[in-house]
């Protein structure tokens, strides 16, 4: 047996004999050009998806709905790059490290909620503030699954498939976060029976003022369907401005009214929105490769952002004392767009 | 523990549709990507999936899996085995390898279809899952054979297969795309969940689990297993879609979809499965044939999810049942002629005491595809191998992609099914085959198999080395030769001798 090599020879066209051994390999033939040792997450992440290579999408006819919407809204994008192929995930994470990873964290979190609970945290907490949490944080479900479809609609139509599994973890990880907030509603519900946990949710996601704009933003991002479009909508407007107005303001709000609890929630659920961040400024700069695209990214972001904004705006404005929550939260969210090389 | 039980919670984080007032419902919810069928929105909320895991506990149960089948020591006893494993063995895991890694993550597509267009909050919820288990699946099975690359070429198919044109993958990919890649999110799941996992992937993973088992590859024999759990749960998906779809007054649209995926992944699965099972394991592992697996473990339990859910048989379960006693058969024959086509190295496994079991377990084999070996062996035993090799390209099928072949012999039940559209003619296997492609023209229509593509000058020149290539053989790696030598014809050859 010959040793491997790195070389993937083209056969001689003149004494081509299609069964003559070929030398073993290192790698996978499509990354034995690195000549180095590929990592596991390249092994198993990279070049993964038939329907970028070629013309048409899918071996069906070209008139079929779903090449139509691939060819329009995936091809047709005007954010364009070479070698989609070529991007990594800055955090490297493959699913067997993602459920190391996050079993790790929602052990802590089960650990939070046993302790508070054992604690009787709920029932210490005042009247008002649990108002609050009835109006500005168990309806949040309706935003977070509304973010998790959303990923979900990226993971089908990104080109590539290490872009497609970033997608693919945020979304996870707003199931994650769908879950925990249905639970603590459960939970509230049980101290408060009167507070309309449980039964007042969608109501307050569909008619409340502090909801009007995330909903606008969120409805209106799950129909921006082409993919630059749609990723430029989602991770650099939506879900910074749910970051900053949602996670971050709400948790200050939180622990100036007792709230150890969610504070410690929502911090939680900021390290998640951290990873999702590194792969977002990743994918921009790498996008950015390509000539034209930081200027069309920016069309878009100035596109989205006044919806963004009036989300913050609106949303904030309903949260007990924390005046400066918008302010902050605007600035916050622009300086992650600045961080990705959009200034304000 | 004060902690809450899942059930206390769980309905609350599947209440999650609203009625959106800044989108037209139907921006929101395209027909093509979500329901075609007009469900209303409240039947679709209705869904309930019978397998029910948080994501706490699927993070947690996930993470021990993996720890088991990642294990180094589990790493070292494959590579052993690999390094001693019968050819035909290794067959089957190349061809599983090529064939699945990354359909399974391609299936991450199709969930990711429901989790963002499928009406009801539990199915999204479900899908989310579904995603996520066909990653790892994709994920696991390229790092199997990755280990494997530096002892055989071949092994790289595991990654480039679908990126080929190679024959048997076009014919794989023209399925996958029909079935789970281009269809709705409501359609997807009936095809996907229902039609592919709950009624061949399932069964399917317990045939090769067993085969594994037989052979000693315990750590293959585990790893399938393992997917085999992810896929028993998130293949639930299907059943509520279809009994929603049914008392919504959609059975005809719910039987039609299930019928052609079946139809569609049964064509591709008896090769994948069958050829193994009856030619490629060592005769003395073979448990059962591939005709007693499907009827204990496909066609009863099969029948009876359609009868559980409300669907009825498909309209040609006897034409199906007739193609388990033939298709794979066929195929083997093909493929072992064909054989420098493909990245394996197939075995002809039609050895005398070979034939004994084949006609056991299919009497009247050895008068129809017997006679179709029978010529390769009289001319292996004159020393005339390069006769056993075909040089001329078969009439493939324009739906299934496979070539057109059917009982050999004296009965000879090769047919050719025909049907024009707009001024081409269209060749086809079976009466299913063209039902399938009768029944939306527009969706098949203008389809090229690789025959097609030789004769109308795709694939250039025009010549049998150029077509190899075209298919990634001398270029992915070596095509595949006998993979036994022919050493299964030597018993033939002092009756041949006599015979002179």
């Amino acid at each position: 047996m010959s040793e491997p090599t790195d070389e993937v020879p083209a056969p001689e066209a003149d004494d081509f004999d299609p069964t003559a051994p070929m030398p073993p390999l290192k790698t996978w033939s499509h990354l034995a050009k690195q000549r180095r040792r590929p990592s596991e997450y390249e092994v198993v992440s990279t070049n993964l998806l038939w329907s970028t290579d070629g013309d048409m999408p899918w071996a069906l006819n070209p008139e079929i709905p779903l090449n139509k919407w691939y060819l329009k809204y995936r091809n047709g994008s005007p954010l364009r790059h070479d070698d989609w192929d070529g991007f990594r995930d800055p955090d490297q994470l493959v699913y067997r490290t993602y459920n190391i990873l996050q079993d790790g964290q929602e052990t802590y979190v089960d650990g939070l909620l046993d302790e508070f609970s054992e604690k009787q945290h709920d029932k210490g907490l005042d009247e008002a503030w649990i108002a609050a949490l009835a109006r500005l944080y168990t309806p949040a479900r309706y935003l977070i699954h509304s973010v998790q479809m959303a990923s979900a609609y990226l993971v089908q139509i990104v080109p590539a498939s290490t872009i497609e599994n970033c997608a693919m973890l945020q979304s996870a990880d707003q199931m994650r976060w769908v879950s925990r907030i249905a639970y603590r509603t459960k939970e509230l519900s049980y101290s408060w029976p009167d507070a309309r946990f449980v039964a007042g949710e969608r109501a307050a996601w569909e008619q409340e003022r502090a909801w009007l704009g995330f909903r606008e933003l969120m409805e209106k991002v799950l129909c921006a369907y082409d993919w630059g479009e749609h990723f430029v909508a989602l991770q650099l407007v939506a879900k910074p401005a749910i970051d900053e107005a949602f996670l971050r303001q709400l948790g200050i709000a939180a622990q100036r009214n007792g709230d150890t609890l969610l504070g410690l929630l929502l911090a939680a659920q900021m390290a998640d929105s951290d990873r999702s961040r590194r792969w977002t400024r990743a994918l921009v700069d790498y996008a950015a490769q390509t000539d034209g695209n930081r200027a069309l990214m920016a069309e878009w972001i100035a596109k989205w952002e006044p919806l963004g904004d009036q989300a913050i705006e609106a949303y904030c404005a309903e949260l007990p004392d924390n005046p400066e929550a918008a302010r902050e939260a605007r600035r916050a969210a622009g300086e992650f767009r600045a961080s990705c090389g959009f200034d304000a | 523990m004060a902690l809450l039980d899942r059930s206390e919670w769980y309905d609350i984080a599947r209440e999650t549709n609203w009625t959106p007032s800044f989108v037209a419902e139907s921006e929101l919810f395209p027909d093509e990507m979500s329901d075609p069928y007009d469900v209303p929105v409240e039947a679709w909320e209705t869904f309930d999936e019978p397998y029910k895991i948080s994501y706490r506990q699927y993070v947690n149960i996930q993470r021990e899996k993996d720890a088991a089948a990642y294990s180094v020591k589990a790493a070292l006893s494959r590579q052993r085995f690999y390094e001693s494993a019968d050819v035909g063995y290794l067959n089957l895991i190349k061809m599983h390898y090529a064939a699945i890694a990354l359909s399974e993550y391609a299936a991450c597509h199709s969930d990711a279809r429901m989790t963002r267009f499928g009406r009801a909050p539990g199915m999204r919820n479900m899908a989310t899952f579904g995603m996520l288990d066909e990653m790892r699946h994709g994920q696991i099975q390229l790092w199997f054979p990755h280990e494997l690359v530096g002892n055989d070429r071949q092994f790289d198919w595991a990654h480039e297969a679908h990126h080929s044109k190679n024959w048997a993958i076009l014919a794989a990919r023209h399925s996958l795309d029909d079935v789970m890649m281009s269809r709705d999110a409501n359609t997807t799941a009936m095809m996907l969940n229902f039609a592919f996992e709950v009624g061949l992937t399932n069964i399917q993973m317990i045939g090769l689990a067993n085969d594994a088992a037989n052979m000693g590859d315990y750590t293959f024999q585990n790893l399938i297993t393992s997917i085999q759990s992810d896929e028993a749960r998130h293949a639930q998906i299907g059943v509520p879609v279809i009994e929603i779809m049914i008392e919504n007054g959609k059975k005809a649209e719910a039987q039609y979809a299930v019928d052609v995926a079946f139809w569609r992944i049964w064509r591709i699965f008896a090769i994948a499965v069958g050829v193994p099972m009856d030619y490629y394991i060592p005769l003395e592992k073979r448990e059962r044939s591939f005709k007693e697996y499907m009827h204990e473990f496909v066609i009863t339990q099969y029948e009876r999810q359609l009868r559980d859910v409300g669907l009825d048989r498909p309209w040609y379960w006897d034409l199906f049942l007739d193609d388990i006693e033939n298709h794979h058969h066929c195929q083997q024959g093909g493929i072992w002629s064909w054989r420098e086509t493909v990245w394996w190295h197939p075995v002809g496994a039609v050895s005398p005491p070979e034939r004994e079991w084949l006609e056991e377990k299919y009497p009247g084999w050895n008068e129809t595809y017997g006679y179709y070996w029978d010529v390769i062996i009289d001319q292996l035993v004159k020393d005339r191998e390069e006769m056993t090799h075909q040089n001329c390209m078969p009439i493939c099928c324009n739906v299934c992609q496979f070539p057109i072949s059917n009982r050999p012999g004296p009965v000879w039940k090769a047919r050719v099914h025909q049907t024009d559209h707009e001024g081409r003619r269209y060749n086809f296997c079976t009466p299913v085959c063209k039902w399938v492609f009768e029944s939306d023209v527009e969706r098949y229509a203008g389809n090229e198999t690789i025959v097609d593509r030789m004769y109308n000058g795709t694939i250039q020149p025009q010549t049998l080395d150029a077509v190899l290539k075209y298919m990634g053989i001398g270029v992915i790696s070596e095509g595949g030769r006998d993979g036994h030598d022919y050493r299964w014809a030597d018993p033939y050859r002092p009756v041949a001798d006599a015979a002179e």
